[in-house]
């Protein structure tokens, strides 16, 4: 997936400078690249110790120069902060198969539920959508229009039991014969305790299959604190990132994905219901690295 | 005298301390080397402590950066009830970032004042955005323009301002549908909005949360369509909100108040020397 990296160390490394020197100097852009790129701070520095270290350390095998040792080392740990390089599989393990979407307030919870419903439909499910988010006003509305607009079943109730609504939703999308069911919740961030509570409460009852981090691309240092609170909460099985078609990196994600080991499994490229890719983690790469 | 080249290793903590608190990582940079500058030359006294007279520099440096006086939208609205005018306020942002909710808690902070806004919804396009600011309108107690789904977003602002004067109302505010700043379709749409009603005020709603693409949000929008205040959310997710500083440094524009939480009361003036503690203080 790296490939770009590769180059990128080598023409760093045809400088005149010492092995040492052209390290150094690596390093610190590697740094600033991807600090820039809302990388945590703490990830980027654990990152670069480690392959300062090694580099300094460790001794190439016979035949190999300091320098290609050099850019397997980069190469590794590079391949270790995204996650791997492997596509993610986006197909459900069993049927029924169940989500939740969970996030903070305005990351695009509601739009990706739409975007998967479509997603999944035009793959030939039966798809559910339950609105329980009881907090925002016309979060329901939202979610209704998506899913009138996509063509899928549609489940809520006035009132604000989250949790209620959540429980009889699913139990109804079942009896539906849904095969894929999206639970939408309200946006919480991590200091809203009664929040948290609920969406535990949330999970708790529906028991689901797969709970997903939906993360904005444009988040900064929170990301790691946030997606650490979430996982806490209900312990996070993909991540979704959402708004790539603007100019943020999304380097966010990457927090996200180094505390709940969790891969990216979509990407939204806009507001309309068919754009969301599943994640290609050689593109992202390069996007966060510039290359 | 105050050794720099000593200072360097504490110069660069101070780099990731800022980019740790979400300034963008360039603004952070350049905010340290103006800051040597200011530096250069200064004498300290045995016994003193250099640290602190650093910090205390830099707590400085960033209060003058911030420190861009900006209106009072209550004082502006009372002012333009007086001389019978309308006061015409317009909130654009990227999408997701609080517009819709500030516009409800703006509208709730004049109606306390004893100044009814009517809202207009121009976002037309966001599903259940037409339905999300009738709600708040509803509960706030304010009365709101509205168009179908898809009709042009000038027309509805343009319909809430001849609303406005023919019942007598004197403020109006412009919720427009979130988008892409690198969109340049909806940022012509949102010229178009502007260019139509002639806002007093253009403001940008940033999220507290966002990272180094602040800089970018606040120089597109100031580019196409020119922004006079900015609205910070979101201040309650623990964020340290140093966007403040991305947005100062790269348009020069007031930050007007922080949203600290979802509730109509949770809009609070922006003050630079508490912003300056939360930003460095322990
Ligand atoms: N440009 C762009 N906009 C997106 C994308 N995904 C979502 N949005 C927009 O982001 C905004 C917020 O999306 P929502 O789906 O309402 O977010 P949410 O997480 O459900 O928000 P809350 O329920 O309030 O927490 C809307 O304007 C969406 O249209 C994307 O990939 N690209
Ligand atoms: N915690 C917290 N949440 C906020 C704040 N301001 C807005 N929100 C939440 O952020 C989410 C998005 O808010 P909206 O007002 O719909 O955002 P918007 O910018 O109008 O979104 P679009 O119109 O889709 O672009 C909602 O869940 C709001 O309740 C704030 O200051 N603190
Ligand atoms: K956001
Ligand atoms: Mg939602
Ligand atoms: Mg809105």
């Amino acid at each position: 997936m790296l490939e770009g990296v590769r180059d990128a160390v080598r023409k760093f490394l045809r400088s005149s400078a010492d092995y040492e020197t052209s390290v150094n100097m690596f390093v610190k852009e590697l740094q600033k690249t991807l600090i820039k790129s809302d990388v945590n701070v703490r990830l980027v520095l654990q990152l670069t110790r480690r392959i300062k270290e090694r580099a300094l350390k460790e001794k190439p095998p016979p035949g190999a120069s300091r320098r290609d040792w050099f850019i397997k080392i980069v190469y590794e740990e590079l391949a270790n902060l995204f996650g791997g390089d492997v596509e993610p599989d986006v197909k459900p393990k069993k049927i029924p198969w169940v989500i939740m979407m969970v996030g903070v307030q305005g990351s695009g919870k509601t739009t990706t539920t739409g975007k998967l419903a479509r997603f999944y439909k035009v793959r030939g499910y039966r798809v559910a959508l339950v609105a329980a988010d009881t907090y925002r006003p016309g979060a329901k509305d939202q979610l209704r229009q998506l899913a009138e607009r996509v063509g899928v079943l549609f489940y809520t109730e006035p009132g604000d039991d989250a949790v209620g609504i959540a429980k009889r939703g699913v139990e109804w999308a079942k009896k539906k014969g849904a095969e894929i069911i999206i639970v939408d919740t309200a946006g919480r961030h991590r200091k809203e305790a009664d929040l948290l509570k609920e969406m535990e409460d949330i999970a708790k009852e529906i028991n689901p299959d797969e709970v997903m981090l939906v993360i904005d691309a444009s988040i900064g240092q929170q990301a790691k604190p946030l997606a650490e609170t979430f996982h806490k909460t209900t312990p996070i099985g993909s991540i979704v990132i959402t708004k790539l078609d603007g100019t943020a990196k999304g380097g966010g994600a990457l927090s996200a994905v180094a505390v709940t080991g969790a891969p990216i499994k979509f990407i939204g490229t806009g507001e309309k219901l068919d754009e969301l890719e599943v994640f290609k983690p050689k593109k992202f790469v390069a996007r966060i690295l510039g290359l | 005298e105050l050794d720099l080249k000593k200072l360097e290793p504490i110069l660069e903590e101070y780099v990731l301390l800022l980019t740790e608190a979400d300034v963008a990582y360039e603004v952070a940079e350049e905010l340290i080397e103006k800051f040597k500058e200011r530096l250069k030359g200064k004498k300290i006294r045995r016994g003193e402590d250099e640290k602190k007279i650093i910090e205390d520099a830099l707590r400085e440096a960033i209060y003058d950066l911030i420190n861009i006086p900006g209106p009072d939208l209550v004082e502006e609205a009372k002012k333009a009830k007086a001389e019978g005018r309308i006061l015409k306020i317009m909130f654009m942002g990227v999408n997701g970032v609080g517009k819709t909710t500030t516009i409800a808690k703006v509208a709730y902070m004049l109606k306390k004042a004893g100044i009814t806004p009517v809202l207009a919804a121009a976002d037309t396009f966001r599903a259940g955005a037409v339905e999300q600011l009738k709600q708040h309108a509803e509960r706030i107690g304010v009365p709101i323009v509205t168009k179908p789904y898809g009709s042009d977003p000038a027309a509805v602002a343009y319909d809430a301002i001849e609303f406005a004067k023919a019942r007598g109302f004197s403020v109006v505010l412009v919720d427009t549908a979130g988008r892409m700043h690198v969109d340049v379709d909806l940022m012509n749409e949102l010229r178009k909005v502007a260019r139509v009603i002639e806002p007093d005020y253009k403001i940008l709603v940033l999220d507290a949360l966002t990272g180094n693409d602040a800089v970018e949000q606040a120089r597109f929008f100031d580019e196409a369509v020119g922004v006079d205040g900015v609205i910070l959310t979101k201040v309650d997710a623990d964020a340290k909100g140093g966007a403040v500083l991305s947005v100062a440094a790269t348009i020069k524009k007031p930050i007007l108040y922080l949203g600290i939480g979802q509730g109509y009361e949770d809009l609070i003036r922006f003050d630079p020397s508490w912003f300056v503690e939360r930003l460095l203080g322990e």
